[in-house]
């Protein structure tokens, strides 16, 4: 299959990557750019523990193509917040004990960010709804759920602030 | 413990929770070495069948292939953790679908699977054991004609499809049914189910030049698979080096080899490092799920509700290979039991073959099922008496100074106080507020494994504590409670102690993250260390604080005597000069429970470690129309002995309930004609956060005798009472009496019909 030369905005990095037209955004995160912290596991975007964000959007990675991220901006959990620090809502999960094994909670962040963008007082029932299509084995979710009510607070307790 | 604790019993953050909610740490399936290949697997399309040819020679000769392996590559070795049954590729016989008939490494994972669909088996059908009936049934086809050839624990049962009879017997039960005014005799059953954690099986093996394979996997057993790779590849143990970078979820699935054999085989074949990944199809295919079972019990009880006898058959349908299911139907007699005072017990679980996936271990294996009988006839017995289902338990369950049904003696037994505050919590006073609405409780008990743990901790010359353990962290937060032991007899806080665990060439040998066992037992083996540290940290500071080793105390970082003070960084410092280091080799092995070996049979788990104890308590409604369950609060009172941690056991709680609940209401792996219907995730209906209520977490301590502070083993048992309580509560709330798993909708709107019909 002929390649096709894509330029990516990843993290708000440019990256010049050459990709057939079939490879997913996933596999070019994880496999070209060593970008782990977005997980693998069903490829069919019924777990949701790759989900990334295009344009402020969460999406399964594991099936949107690389082609069709061309000179949008992507944002995985490396670009969450800067180096050495942590995103309020990172630190909520950290704080709640939203983390067991972890595999999951990339991609949960990233669903629960693009859902707070556009709802800073989102209700539990809410949030149940956007974080629907991000499984989660180990917690039952309920800390999780506490974890993403505590960064809604938190982020709206900055912006009064500001 | 003497004054307030400084680390223990406080709900501090896991150690491990920065890397992964910043995407850095770094998991098995993100594993991956310079010059890799990807490994696949070629499986068989038939149940049970002779397989007459196969032909590798297409796929070899695809571009980017660099290995292609089968049984006519050897080695000739079976595996297993009971009955060494198992090849690593089928070579005459194929015994279910999905099982491993060949192996390809490639440079892409495309050229592999395009290698896979080159490759040719031919197979002529044999007769098919579909079903634990059909592998019982008198002159069955047997699932292994060579099964006396195979090597087994010596103490196993095994007769045909039967690779274990696990027995316990207590008194007479003939006595126990003339002495019992009623006796109640039903059937369960349950499906397969998979433990669904999100983190693929993966492993990537590479060779060195010395012979050595270094296979980097999510293995919770890193020195079982170690073993188990040593006999495969037929190495010295020692040349096999396994490490485990993160795990993303285990619940069990990932205890004994999985794809880490094939790596190696391939890396081996192909001089190049392997990386092997399963697919979403393949682990519900092709993995170490739950076994179905169908459960007989029996039970005789006087008109005052007192039990007199119970007769209990537990059948596991254990699929092609034995795997776990010896064991597992070892510990189902104990879970039969209940946690009940019953004179006369007559308990058998049977391992069965059949042509299915090889079955495992998940999260308390047996515990749900055979609970699930038990708890339910409970409350059957107690509509049938007129007798309150709490107060039906609260005659009958053990207490302090108890025997367990094999003669063990019980004690920090905190059943009644859980049972009490579960009902407490639910309001159990009013069970059926409202029509089609009612609320069901449900008791246990469970073990905590044994098994031995090593760690060596060291003093770092800031002061700082590093903790070297073989044990493995699959998501519980064990380590962050083993370290918070650490901590807490070190004087030092959580901060300081830093983990590094996993690796069988340079951590002390562990008996993995399995059976509720690690924040237990590497919890003691810390304070083992801790001890041996304050011993060396006591000898270099008494001469320089004039003062004997008696006098002296660990305190806030530092050894106190009477007249002054000598920090841990600076005594670690002083041993860096002239002593190698501050370093200890601490361990621990719990002791043997005593139990009475008359009473069992074939039985390879007898005795309930430090048990603990548990009551789930669930108000629900059904809708009359559907038959959908909602469920408006969930309790969980559970004895932990000694909380290290309150949040991160309120985490297994709520955790363990959703997955209970899972399998209770919505989960099974279909087969039909030997194949799986549903091996995908939309299919395969795991909870979402839609389907999983609020837990109320109680956490009842009554410290147990051997544990780190009085800690038992927390992490599997909120597994066990979900269906039982369900269950009881759907009876309770449409008078639906649902004996099989799982309790769809469906199934409650057919019962009730037929019941009204």
């Amino acid at each position: 299959m002929a390649k096709i030369p894509i330029t990516l905005q990843i993290n708000r990095e440019r990256h010049e990557a050459l990709v057939e037209p079939d490879r997913t955004l996933l596999d070019v995160l994880r496999s070209d750019l060593g970008l782990t912290g977005t997980k693998t596991n069903c490829l069919d975007a019924e777990c949701g523990v790759c989900t990334v964000l295009v344009d402020g959007l969460a999406v399964n990675s594991c099936l949107y193509l690389a082609v069709v991220a061309q000179d949008r901006a992507i944002t995985t959990i490396e670009g969450l917040a800067p180096a050495g620090t942590l995103h309020p809502l990172q630190r909520a999960f950290v704080e709640s004990g939203a983390v067991q094994c972890g595999y999951c909670i990339p991609g949960m962040i990233l669903a629960a960010k693009a859902y707070l963008d556009d709802h800073p007082q989102p209700s539990e029932a809410q949030i149940r709804e956007a974080l629907a299509g991000n499984l989660c084995r180990c917690t039952g979710y309920q800390k999780i759920v506490d974890a993403v009510l505590a960064a809604a607070n938190c982020m709206t307790a900055e912006k009064v602030a500001l | 413990m003497s004054g307030a604790s400084r680390v223990v019993s406080r709900s501090l953050a896991r150690i491990d929770a920065p890397g992964k909610v910043t995407g850095t740490a770094v998991y098995a399936a993100d594993f991956a070495l310079p010059g890799m290949l990807y490994g696949k697997i070629f499986r068989s399309a038939e149940p049970h069948a002779r397989l007459v040819r196969l032909d590798t020679t297409r796929a070899a000769a695809i571009a980017g292939v660099r290995a292609v392996i089968s049984a006519a590559d050897g080695p000739d070795v079976r595996y297993g953790a009971a009955v060494k049954d198992e090849p690593v590729f089928a070579s005459d016989i194929v015994r279910y679908v999905g099982q491993p008939v060949a192996a390809v490494a490639a440079v892409t994972l495309e050229a592999a699977e395009a290698a896979l669909a080159a490759i040719e088996a031919v197979c002529e059908p044999l007769p098919r054991v579909l079903d634990l009936a059909a592998a019982l049934a008198p002159g069955a086809p047997l699932v292994h004609e060579g099964w006396q050839t195979y090597t087994a624990i010596p103490i196993l049962q095994r007769d045909g499809n039967v690779c274990n009879r696990a027995r316990i017997v207590v008194g007479d039960v003939e006595r126990g049914w003339a002495e019992a005014d009623q006796v109640f005799e039903h059937r369960f059953t349950t499906a397969m189910v998979h433990q669904g954690y999100t983190e693929p099986r993966a492993a990537v093996a590479a060779w060195d030049s010395s012979g050595q394979v270094t296979v980097w996997s999510n293995t919770q057993l890193p020195f079982d698979v170690q073993a188990t790779l040593a006999d495969i590849l037929a190495i010295a143990p020692s040349k096999v080096r396994v490490i485990v970078p993160g795990v993303g979820g285990g619940f069990g699935g990932k205890l004994r080899v999985g794809v880490e054999h094939f790596a190696a085989l391939l890396a081996r074949r192909a001089g190049r490092p392997v990386k092997v990944m399963t697919t979403s199809e393949e682990e519900l295919t092709a993995a170490y799920p739950r076994q179905g079972t169908i459960i007989e019990l029996k039970t005789g009880v006087t008109l005052d509700g007192r039990l007199t006898a119970r007769q209990g058959r537990i059948y596991f349908d254990t699929g092609a290979f034995a795997g776990s299911g010896p064991g597992v139907a070892s510990v189902a007699t104990m879970v039969l039991a209940g946690p009940y005072r019953t004179p006369n017990l007559h308990l058998e679980g049977y391992a069965v073959y059949t042509n299915k996936t090889n079955c495992g271990s998940y999260r308390a294996p047996s515990g749900p099922q055979a609970n699930f009988a038990v708890e339910s006839q409970m409350d059957i017995i107690a509509d049938a008496l007129g007798i309150d289902p709490l107060e039906l338990r609260l005659r009958n369950i053990v207490r302090e100074g108890d025997e367990g049904p094999t003669g063990q003696v019980l004690s920090a037994v905190g059943l009644e106080e859980c049972l009490r505050r579960a009902a407490e919590a639910i309001g159990w006073r009013d069970r059926r507020p409202a029509p089609g609405r009612g609320k069901g409780l449900a008791i246990g008990w469970w073990t905590t494994t044994g098994g031995s743990s090593g760690v060596y901790v060291k003093i770092n010359p800031d002061g700082t504590v590093a903790l070297n353990t073989g044990a493995v962290e699959i998501g519980t937060a064990a380590l962050t409670g083993a370290a918070q032991v650490l901590a807490e007899a070190l004087g030092v806080d959580l901060a300081d102690v830093t983990v590094v665990s996993g690796d069988t060439f340079s951590t002390p040998f562990d008996f993995g993250a399995q059976g509720s066992r690690t924040a237990f037992a590497v919890g003691n083996a810390c304070r083992a260390a801790a001890a041996e540290l304050q011993r060396k940290l006591f000898a270099l500071a008494a001469a320089q604080l004039g003062a004997p080793e008696e006098a002296l105390a660990l305190h806030d970082k530092h050894v106190v005597g009477p007249g002054g003070r000598v920090s841990l960084a600076e005594l670690a410092r002083q041993s860096q000069v002239a002593g190698g280091g501050m370093i200890a080799h601490g361990t621990f092995i719990a002791p043997a429970t005593a139990y009475d070996t008359k009473r069992v049979e074939g039985h390879v788990y007898p005795a309930f470690h430090s048990p603990s104890f548990h009551a789930h308590a669930v108000d629900l409604s059904v809708d009359a129309e559907t038959g959908e369950v909602a469920i408006h609060k969930y309790v969980v009172a559970q004895d932990v002995g000694f909380a290290l941690n309150p949040t991160y056991i309120e985490g297994q709680i709520e955790g363990g309930v959703a997955q209970g609940l899972g399998q209770t209401l919505s989960e099974e792996i279909v087969y039909r004609d030997g194949r799986v219907l549903n091996a995908n995730l939309t299919d395969y209906k795991m909870p979402t956060t839609l389907d999983v209520p609020r837990v109320e977490s109680i956490l009842v301590e009554h410290p147990g005798r051997v544990g780190p502070f009085g800690a038992k083993g927390v992490g599997e048992p909120p597994n066990i009472e979900p269906p039982a309580a369900v269950a009881n509560a759907i009876a309770a709330a449409v008078g639906a009496r649902i004996s099989s798993l799982p309790i769809t909708a469906e199934k409650i709107v057919l019962t009730q019909r037929a019941g009204s019909g």
